[in-house]
């Protein structure tokens, strides 16, 4: 009798620790560092757990997936309840991240089968995703007018398409920005304009720090997308299906220069600065805590800036280049993108429907993720938007969209890995530990051999 | 008790030679069946989150996968990369090596140090026992390590501190040195977080001292030997154990560490910070290569196997077994 009872005790253990598993936090050691690569696979296991939609009858619950700030996931989730509230039969369950390790959980995901139904992407990672058929062909729905694209720019939808099928919605437009300081550019009395040269840029960042002692931040340990601007200004796009756009590595080399240079003249923050501050967020940017007086930025990043630094009276002017209507251009800021996978298609293009062309759910948004594709809801919602919103929007209609060129198909497979590359190399240059000759012939060999060798498998 | 009398009845002469089949009821109430079913939890969670992804693993470090496309088979080239191509992995041994080798023992030193202070039993020395301890449960957390990068900034706690005591001097200092940002003493801020978690080993050097018996002590005392040699000729040699078992797990603990690096400094500045882990999780999980960091992971589990197999081959030159004087 004691052993029955002892057998169906642990039985239901058994049980119980099965039901566990899926969010289970095993606690081997006591400083627990090899406890996280464990967790990375129970934490892909828990949304196994997450409700799945159903193919029977009326109610759907959809996965659906962003990375953003704090700012972004409220928004994003209200319009989300606004949906749900025209639409009783469809509920959402979110997942949001930082950028940062937004696209490891995705590829995990992806490798279990689990990817969320509408996921936001991104230009740089669309070719990889749409090349291994993880993304829903949208253009039947264009086509029977689910997804009423009318009032958008015929550029910006085909920006979402690969191999000619629209596998990614655009949903914000925005363009690259240069936020820079007023105040502490009126203190050195230098002027900035639109459209500036790259020299003039130098010739200003050496008389702010000068005048002013504040240094300048180009882009560093975020220079992914400056050297692509910097190479369209010469005339290349940078990354080419299986090679490198560039012939050789001059562009390299003047990217590699420039930076060598700031560093030895002295008006560039220093490196040792950038480890302590986690690259790509909004509040540690040196503009924010200000010890530079420009930050390379996104037209939508904009409001988020003026979030975090409500003291800077800034202001918006693009990105140095020498040839500005060849480097500048309208950038699909971000794109939702049904997954393959997902049992309900219909209903998710109809989400995505209502983000498009809902006046409702814009006025939720508020142009957070950049300007709406839809010209009819832009017109509707930009007298409701912050002051910071507006200026964006001012600034990517009036400068840039009078003066720019399409933008750079999407990125081939392998661009990940050599802006990564093209980081280290920056920092080395930066330490003094490579001369820019030696960097930039690295980064051409090294770039044509990725990109060749994704192309072969 | 009625299944007592059952196997009485099996061994019985009469019937042993008839070998009769047992019933399923009687199958589940043997001991041994007690015995599976008691372990099923753990046999079960070990097999399915940690044998067959080991045995997956050792799969994929033969292929190219990228998460996104299925595995495709290339034999030995990714272990031929990992040493003859890539600088980085080597680079990254090295860090992990320096790192392990250097705050294990000042762990394990520390550890015994403290130990030594805190074995008499006073109230105080309670209260520093869990003192000492704490770190070491809390230290392994994310939220210790942003502590610990903001501490070491350029106007992190750490200069604000030695600005103050320079002030002392009346030497009128801004010392913003970057701690985090220089190749010599990044990874230092991680060695001393390390170090700083030596309580868990310091409470088992404390329990392993209180089972010395104090007779040996006594004796060395009626000799007169002096504190410091009755340390070194009694305790210590005691200790052998305690310092082997502490060893083994601090060393194995410390080729794995991944929070500390990943939080704190992602391998900057230069890679001179680059931990093995997070080097593997970056190729595998950034730049897409799984099979890749397969091949990484079971690299480093042949590295770890070897030292430990060394080390207990060592064992018998250093360490007093029992019932050794």
């Amino acid at each position: 009798m004691k052993k029955k009872i002892a057998l169906l005790f642990v039985g239901v253990m058994a049980a119980f620790s099965l039901m566990a598993c899926s969010d289970s936090r095993e606690t081997g050691s006591a400083d627990g560092s090899k406890t996280t690569t464990e967790a990375e696979s129970s934490a892909a296991d828990g949304t196994t757990e997450a409700a799945k939609t159903s193919s029977t009858g009326e109610a759907v619950t959809l996965r659906i997936s962003w990375w953003g700030n704090q700012l972004r996931n409220e928004r994003t989730d209200a319009m989300l309840k606004a949906y749900t509230a025209e639409n009783s039969n469809v509920t959402f369950k979110n997942e949001f991240t930082e950028w940062d390790s937004y696209w490891d959980k995705l590829a995990t995901q992806t490798a279990g089968n689990e990817l969320p139904d509408i996921i936001q992407m991104d230009y740089k990672y669309l070719a990889q995703y749409a090349n291994n058929g993880l993304l829903a062909d949208l253009s039947p729905y264009i086509e029977d007018g689910t997804l009423d694209l009318s009032a958008a720019s015929e550029d910006i939808v085909a920006a979402g398409s690969v191999d000619g099928k629209v596998q990614a919605l655009c949903i914000g437009v925005n363009a690259p920005a240069l936020v820079y300081n007023k105040a502490i550019a009126e203190e050195a009395g230098v002027t900035i304009k639109d459209n500036m040269t790259m020299d003039e840029f130098v010739e200003v960042s050496k008389t702010i720090y000068e005048k002013t002692g504040v240094q300048t931040n180009i882009a560093y340990g975020n220079g992914d997308n400056f050297i692509e601007y910097f190479a369209r200004s010469a005339g290349y796009v940078l990354f080419e299906e299986g090679q490198l756009g560039t012939p050789d590595d001059s562009v390299f080399l003047d990217f590699f220069h420039m930076y060598k240079q700031a560093i030895e003249e002295g008006w560039h923050v220093d490196p040792s600065l950038f480890v302590e501050i986690t690259p790509g967020s909004i509040e540690t940017d040196p503009l924010v805590s200000g010890k530079s007086w420009a930050f390379f930025a996104y037209s939508n990043q904009i409001s988020a800036i003026s979030s975090a630094a409500p003291d800077l009276d800034y202001g918006i002017t693009t990105w140095p280049a020498d040839n500005a209507k060849a480097a500048n251009y309208l950038k699909p800021g971000q794109f939702f993108s049904i997954s393959t996978g997902c049992e309900n298609i219909e209903e998710a293009v109809k989400v995505l429907n209502f983000v498009t062309n809902s006046v409702e759910a814009n006025e939720i948004l508020l142009a957070e993720r950049g300007i709406p594709i839809s010209s009819v809801v832009a017109e509707e919602i930009k007298p409701l938007i912050a002051e910071a919103d507006q200026a964006a929007f001012g600034y990517v209609n009036n400068v840039v969209t009078e003066n720019s060129s399409p933008v750079n198909p999407a990125s081939a497979e392998g661009s990940g890995e050599i802006q990564a590359l093209l980081n280290s190399l920056v920092e080395e240059v930066c330490y003094g530990q490579k001369t820019p000759e030696a960097a930039a012939a690295e980064i051409f060999t090294k770039g044509n051999e990725i990109l060749a060798s994704k192309v072969a498998e | 008790m009625k299944s007592d009398k059952k196997e009485v009845k099996k061994v019985s002469p009469q019937v042993s030679h008839r070998r009769a089949k047992l019933t399923l009821w009687q199958k589940l109430n043997r001991q041994s069946t007690a015995g599976f079913v008691c372990v099923f939890p753990f046999t079960f969670g070990f097999f399915a989150f940690t044998l067959i992804p080991v045995i997956m693993s050792l799969y994929y470090s033969f292929t190219i996968f990228d998460t996104l496309s299925a595995p495709k088979f290339i034999g030995l080239q990714n272990y031929i990369t990992l040493f003859s191509n890539d600088a980085r992995f080597l680079k990254s041994l090295g860090v992990t090596f320096f790192f392990t080798f250097t705050s294990v023992p000042l762990r394990l030193v520390f550890a015994l140090f403290v130990a030594m202070i805190l074995v008499k039993a006073t109230k105080i020395s309670a209260i520093y026992r869990a003192v000492y301890y704490l770190p070491s449960i809390i230290g392994g957390s994310v939220a210790v390590a942003i502590l610990w990068k903001r501490m070491f900034a350029t106007d992190g706690v750490l200069n604000t501190i030695l600005n103050s005591f320079f002030g002392l001097f009346g030497i009128d200092s801004s010392f913003d040195y970057a701690w985090l940002g220089s190749t010599n003493t990044a990874i230092w801020t991680l060695v001393i977080l390390a170090v700083w978690q030596f309580g868990s080993s310091m409470l088992i050097f404390l329990s392993a001292i209180k089972q010395i018996p104090t007779s040996y002590y006594e004796a060395a005392d009626v000799d007169g030997t002096s504190k410091y040699r009755q340390f070194f000729s009694i305790t210590l040699p005691l200790l052998t154990p305690t310092v082997f078992f502490n060893l083994i797990m601090q060393m194995i603990n410390g080729f794995l560490a991944f929070t500390q690096c990943y939080i704190i400094t992602q391998g900057k500045p230069l890679d001179s910070t680059l931990f093995y882990t997070v080097y593997m999780y970056e190729k595998s999980f950034k730049d897409y290569a799984m099979g890749y960091g397969s091949a990484m992971a079971w690299i480093m589990l042949i590295i770890i196997g070897v030292i430990t197999l060394l080390l207990f081959k060592t064992k018998k030159f250093w360490v007093v077994g029992e019932g050794e004087q």
